[in-house]
């Protein structure tokens, strides 16, 4: 009896956390439709207009492409260099491992002002003008250790033997990797460069210290909100949620495929 | 080199082959390491080399050695107390993120079964709802117009909005909150899946009441996760300069937010360094607790 009534009080108190997590973010996706102007309540009815005045704003449009080209870059990067890093780590087998294994995770121990700020010191040192390449640069570091933990971590539980015995067969360390390694890696590789994206998508604390005069979509969101006068945020708001949730749902999937 | 190849090989070419190997391997890290050495170590030494010297402001240096800029930091009144308010803030948040995610970890590992993964995948998809957005949602919820207002209105409890729920420093709190119980969730959720069930079967068939196996199975063996997300939220929040902006009233001036300012506002970039380094400082002497406790639990 008391057991029950206590899964009951934990339930509700569960909920009460999910609703405190969603219901804001929500409300914006709500107020996003709205047919007037307001910010807030009351909601007035459905309509569009937000979306279209975001799709027909060249600011908008503007950091849109700076964020994903930023994005796209960083997921290059952080995809090549990160997967040989997991690659190695895991393969190394030596006490220095785990040096480099920590090595790798700093970046994520640090909060982003301190990166921030680092790099542009650096920057202005080395008088090299603030862009999307300084910027991308930012998202590079801070990204590298989320997508070699997700990298390094279904490199640690498939069996070495398969890559051993394809080179004991004669197949060269390239063909092996082509072969062996990365068809058995790929989709956990694939997940590590959806949360690299999303991540990038999303960054605001380094950015804002190493993009110079150019605006990304979160800090064009930024100076909107600073502001506080443009109705169209809650609709590019609304698109910035919808466009990490499609992510993660595609990271789900190929975590998924790992884990069967 | 498999086990086989080196006993007919001999243990000789055998050795140097794994040597050669773990060099080759070793190589493959290159690419990462160079990365990690050009735009973390050589800018975060930078970084240090410039808090040691002098200031003009307007982004003028002058390099000549000083402690100065670490001195004036620790002495000037102002930043005592913003940095009591910054390091407050940020322990309050996480102990709150830890009161409000370890129940709701326990019910989503040990009172969900076909649900669980479903509300794990909940809390993700909160984690990497962008951060921005989860900030400004806070607008339509405490604002004058926001939900709270106008529920109050509706049941007749307030003639006139509430103003001071937005640009407060509790709107801040409320944030760091919303923004950092996904992270606390997870980790702790992982924590308590590592548990084995027959763990706590046993424990509840020797006679152990309900709460007695929660602290004597469940919360010593979730203490390096609960050490680790309390570090981790304290870390973050402490480091955070956007929130306090977007969210915190006049008086919600952080330490991040100082060092933003002497870096963009005043380009007295030493005195920023050296306040960062002091702050890295705190963070450090957070990790080092955390491990601490680690080796204290044997894991």
């Amino acid at each position: 009896m008391s057991a029950r009534r206590q899964s009951w009080g934990l339930a509700f108190y569960t909920a009460f956390v999910f609703a405190f997590l969603f219901v804001p973010v929500l409300m914006v996706v709500l107020f996003s439709f709205n047919k007037t102007a307001s910010f807030t309540f009351p909601f007035h009815g459905w309509s569009f207009q937000w979306y279209r005045s975001v799709f027909s704003s060249p600011d908008y449009r503007g950091a849109i492409w700076a964020s994903l080209k930023v994005a796209l870059v960083t997921v290059l990067i952080v995809a090549s260099i990160g997967t040989l890093a997991a690659i190695a780590v895991t393969r190394y087998t030596s006490r220095g491992r785990e040096v480099l294994r920590s090595v790798f995770l700093v970046p994520a121990a640090l909060p982003g002002l301190f990166l921030g700020i680092a790099l542009l010191s650096l920057f202005i040192r080395t008088k090299t003008d603030l862009s999307l390449g300084t910027a991308t640069v930012g998202h590079v570091i801070y990204t590298l250790p989320y997508f070699f933990l997700v990298a390094s971590s279904r490199l640690l539980r498939f069996d070495p033997l398969l890559e051993e015995s394809a080179r004991d067969l004669g197949a060269s360390w390239w063909t092996t990797f082509r072969k062996v390694t990365l068809p058995i890696i790929a989709p956990a590789l694939i997940a590590g460069a959806l949360v690299v994206f999303s991540l990038s998508w999303d960054e605001v604390l380094i950015t804002f210290f190493t993009i110079g005069s150019q605006n990304t979509l979160p800090l064009l969101i930024y100076s909107k909100v600073k502001q506080a006068s443009d109705p169209s945020i809650n609709a590019i708001s609304t698109l910035l949620l919808t466009g990490s949730l499609v992510f993660i749902v595609g990271v789900r999937k190929f975590v998924v495929d790992i884990q069967s | 080199m498999s086990a086989a190849a080196e006993t007919t090989a001999g243990a000789a070419p055998g050795v140097r082959a794994t040597k050669r190997r773990r060099r080759s391997v070793l190589l493959l890290a290159t690419p990462a390491l160079l990365v990690l050495g050009l735009a973390l170590l050589v800018p975060i030494l930078y970084l240090l080399y410039q808090s040691f010297i002098v200031g003009l402001g307007y982004g003028q240096l002058q390099n000549s050695f000083t402690l100065s800029n670490y001195t004036d930091a620790l002495k000037d009144p102002v930043n005592r107390s913003i940095a009591i308010r910054t390091f407050s803030l940020a322990a309050l948040t996480a102990t709150i993120c830890i009161l409000l995610g370890y129940p709701a970890s326990f019910f989503i590992t040990f009172r969900l079964r076909r649900a669980r993964n479903l509300a794990l995948f909940l809390v993700v998809v909160s984690l990497f709802t962008s951060y921005l957005v989860r900030l400004y949602a806070w607008y339509t919820v405490l604002g004058k117009d926001g939900l709270i207002n106008t529920a109050l209105k509706t049941l007749h409890l307030i003639d006139a909005p509430i103003g001071f729920l937005l640009f407060s420093k509790w709107a801040v709190l409320i944030a760091f909150v919303n923004v950092f119980l996904p992270f606390t969730i997870l980790i702790l959720a992982s924590a308590m899946q590592s548990i084995p069930s027959e763990l706590l079967e046993n424990s509840r068939d020797l006679g152990a009441s309900a709460f007695q196996s929660f602290t004597k199975v469940v919360l010593p063996l979730t203490t390096p996760g609960l050490v680790a997300a309390f570090a981790y939220t304290f870390v973050l929040t402490s480091g955070d300069y956007i929130t306090p902006a977007l969210l915190g009233g006049k008086q919600s001036q952080t330490l991040a937010s100082i060092v933003r300012d002497e870096f963009v506002t005043f380009g007295n970039q030493p005195a920023g360094a050296a306040l960062s380094f002091l702050m890295v400082l705190v963070f450090a002497v957070v990790y080092i607790a955390v491990s601490q406790t680690r080796r204290y639990k044997g894991l």
